[in-house]
C-alpha cells in the first residue's frame, strides 16, 4: 500500500545523506579549535534528535495503545523503539569518539551524557521486555505502560542530573565555549543534516511498521483460518 | 478506604505471622553492605559520601526482592485473580501493595543504616532527620515504581530476570537525589543543604506514584 511513499521517502533519504556526506567532508570549513574532528558534529547531532524523536515517539504510541487499545499504536511504538535504540547507541558512540580528542576522555557523567545513558539503559529494558516475552496482546500493554513511564523519567533525571557537574555544550547554535558555529556554512551543513537524518528516521520508520502492520495482518489471518477449520470440522 | 486497609492489613499480618519478606529485606541490605564495606577503601576518606552510596545500594538491593515479595506472594496462590474479581478498585490495589511495600522497605532502611553507621565509623547528629527524610522518600518512589513493575515482571515469561533491568534505570534520578540528601545528611550538614535534592525526590515520588496509580490498572488488566 506504502510502497510508492516508501519508495520516494528512501530515495530522497539517499539523495539528502549523499548532499549531507558531500557538505560534512568536503564542503563545510575545518573547525578552528578542534581542528577534523569536530565534523562528528554534523552525525552526533542529528542522531541525538533522531533518538528523541523516536522515544518520544514511543511514549505517545504508548498512550493512544493504552488510551483505543488498537494494535496499530502498538506496532508504531515498537518500530520507534527499535529505531530510537539503534540511534541513540549511535549518539553514545560518536559522543566518545569526539570526546576522546577533546575533552581527553571516552566518558564523563556529565549531565548530557548521564542522561543519555539512563535513556539508553530504560528503552535497553523495555527492548528486553519485548524480545523476551510472548503473549502479544499483553506485552503490548507492558510495553505502552514502560514507554510511558520512561519518558516521565526522563525530565526528572535531566533535573537532578543539573544540578551536578557538565561540560557538554548546552547550548548549540550560539556561541559559547569555543562550541559556537562561527561559519554560516556550518549552520547549512548541521540543517542538511538533520533533514537528511529524519527523512532515514522517517523510511526507516515506515518501513519497520509496515512490517509490524503486515505481521499483525497475517496474525490475524491466521487466526480466522483456524477458526473457520475449526467451525468446518464442528460441522 | 476499607478495601485499602483491608489489603493492607492482610499484608502486614502475613508478615507479622511468617515474617519473610523483611527478614529477607534486612539480610540481604545486611549483606550487601558487609560486601561493600570489603570492597571499598574506607581508610580512603571516602567517609559520608561512600557511606551514603553503599547505604543507597544496599537498599536498591532489598527494594528489588521486596517489590516482587509482595506481589508474587498473591500471584502464586492465585489470589491476584481473586484480588481482581473482588469489586475493588485497581488503584486502591496499588495503593495497598505500595504501602505494604514501603512499610517492608523503610524496616529494611532502618536497619541498614545502623549497621551503615557502624560499618562506616560515622557519628550519630542531628542531621539523622534528613537522612531519614531522604531514606523514606527513596523507599516510596523506589516502591512507587516497582509495586507496578512487579505486576508486569510476575506475568512475562522470564520477567524476574527484567524487573531489575527495568527498575534501576528508571530510579536513576531518585538514586542520585538520594545519595547526594544522605551524603550531606551524614557529613553533619544541615536540612537546607540538601534541600534541592529532597525536593527531586518529592517530585519523583510524586510523579511515579501518580503513574502507578494510573497505570496500575492497564498492567494487571482484564483477567
Amino acid at each position: 500500500m506504502n510502497r510508492r511513499l516508501y519508495g520516494a521517502l528512501g530515495l530522497s533519504a539517499l539523495t539528502a545523506m549523499l548532499v549531507a556526506l558531500y557538505m560534512v567532508f568536503v564542503w563545510v570549513p575545518t573547525e578552528a579549535d578542534q581542528g577534523i574532528v569536530q565534523r562528528i558534529f554534523y552525525f552526533h547531532v542529528p542522531c541525538a534528535w533522531v533518538a528523541f524523536a523516536s522515544f518520544g515517539l514511543v511514549a505517545i504510541a504508548g498512550i493512544f495503545y493504552l488510551w483505543m487499545g488498537a494494535q496499530i499504536w502498538d506496532d508504531l511504538g515498537y518500530a520507534a523503539v527499535e529505531i530510537g535504540m539503534l540511534f541513540c547507541t549511535l549518539v553514545l558512540i560518536t559522543g566518545s569518539l569526539w570526546a576522546k580528542p577533546i575533552w581527553g576522555t571516552w566518558w564523563t557523567w556529565d549531565s548530557r551524557l548521564t542522561t543519555t545513558f539512563v535513556l539508553w539503559l530504560m528503552y535497553g529494558g523495555y527492548l528486553m521486555l519485548r524480545t523476551i516475552a510472548d503473549d502479544t496482546q499483553q506485552i503490548a500493554r507492558f510495553a505502552a505502560v514502560i514507554g510511558i513511564v520512561a519518558a516521565l523519567d526522563v525530565p526528572v533525571v535531566i533535573v537532578s542530573v543539573r544540578l551536578w557537574r557538565t561540560i557538554h555544550p548546552a547550548v548549540l547554535v550560539t556561541r559559547q565555549g569555543g562550541h559556537g558555529l562561527e561559519d554560516p556554512r556550518m549552520v547549512v551543513t548541521l540543517l542538511v543534516s538533520l533533514a537528511a537524518f529524519t527523512l532515514l528516521f522517517a523510511w526507516l520508520l515506515l518501513l519497520r511498521f509496515s512490517e509490524l502492520r503486515m505481521r499483525t495482518r497475517l496474525a490475524a489471518l491466521a487466526r480466522e483460518i483456524a477458526l473457520a477449520r475449526f467451525r468446518a470440522g464442528a460441522a | 478506604m476499607n478495601a485499602f486497609l483491608a489489603i493492607l492489613r492482610k499484608d502486614l499480618i502475613l508478615e507479622l505471622r511468617g515474617g519473610r519478606s523483611t527478614t529477607a529485606l534486612v539480610s540481604l541490605a545486611l549483606l550487601v553492605l558487609v560486601v561493600l564495606t570489603f570492597a571499598l577503601d574506607r581508610t580512603a576518606g571516602g567517609g559520608p559520601a561512600t557511606a551514603a552510596g553503599a547505604l543507597w545500594i544496599a537498599l536498591v538491593f532489598a527494594g528489588m526482592l521486596g517489590a516482587t515479595r509482595v506481589m508474587v506472594a498473591e500471584h502464586e496462590n492465585g489470589c491476584l485473580r481473586a484480588l481482581l474479581l473482588s469489586p475493588v478498585d485497581r488503584a486502591i490495589l496499588y495503593a495497598a501493595k505500595l504501602t505494604a511495600s514501603t512499610t517492608f522497605m523503610i524496616a529494611a532502611a532502618l536497619a541498614a543504616t545502623i549497621m551503615a553507621m557502624l560499618f562506616f565509623n560515622l557519628e550519630f547528629s542531628d542531621s539523622l532527620v534528613t537522612l531519614a527524610i531522604a531514606l523514606i522518600l527513596g523507599a516510596l518512589g523506589f516502591s512507587a515504581l516497582a509495586t507496578l513493575l512487579a505486576a508486569i515482571s510476575i506475568r512475562a515469561r522470564g520477567g524476574e530476570l527484567l524487573l531489575p533491568l527495568l527498575i534501576v534505570p528508571l530510579f536513576v534520578p531518585a538514586l542520585i537525589a538520594g545519595v547526594k540528601a544522605s551524603a550531606a545528611a551524614l557529613s553533619g550538614a544541615p536540612l537546607a543543604a540538601a534541600r534541592e535534592w529532597v525536593g527531586i525526590l518529592v517530585a519523583f515520588d510524586v510523579l511515579f506514584i501518580a503513574a502507578g496509580y494510573l497505570l496500575f490498572e492497564h498492567v494487571v488488566g482484564e483477567e
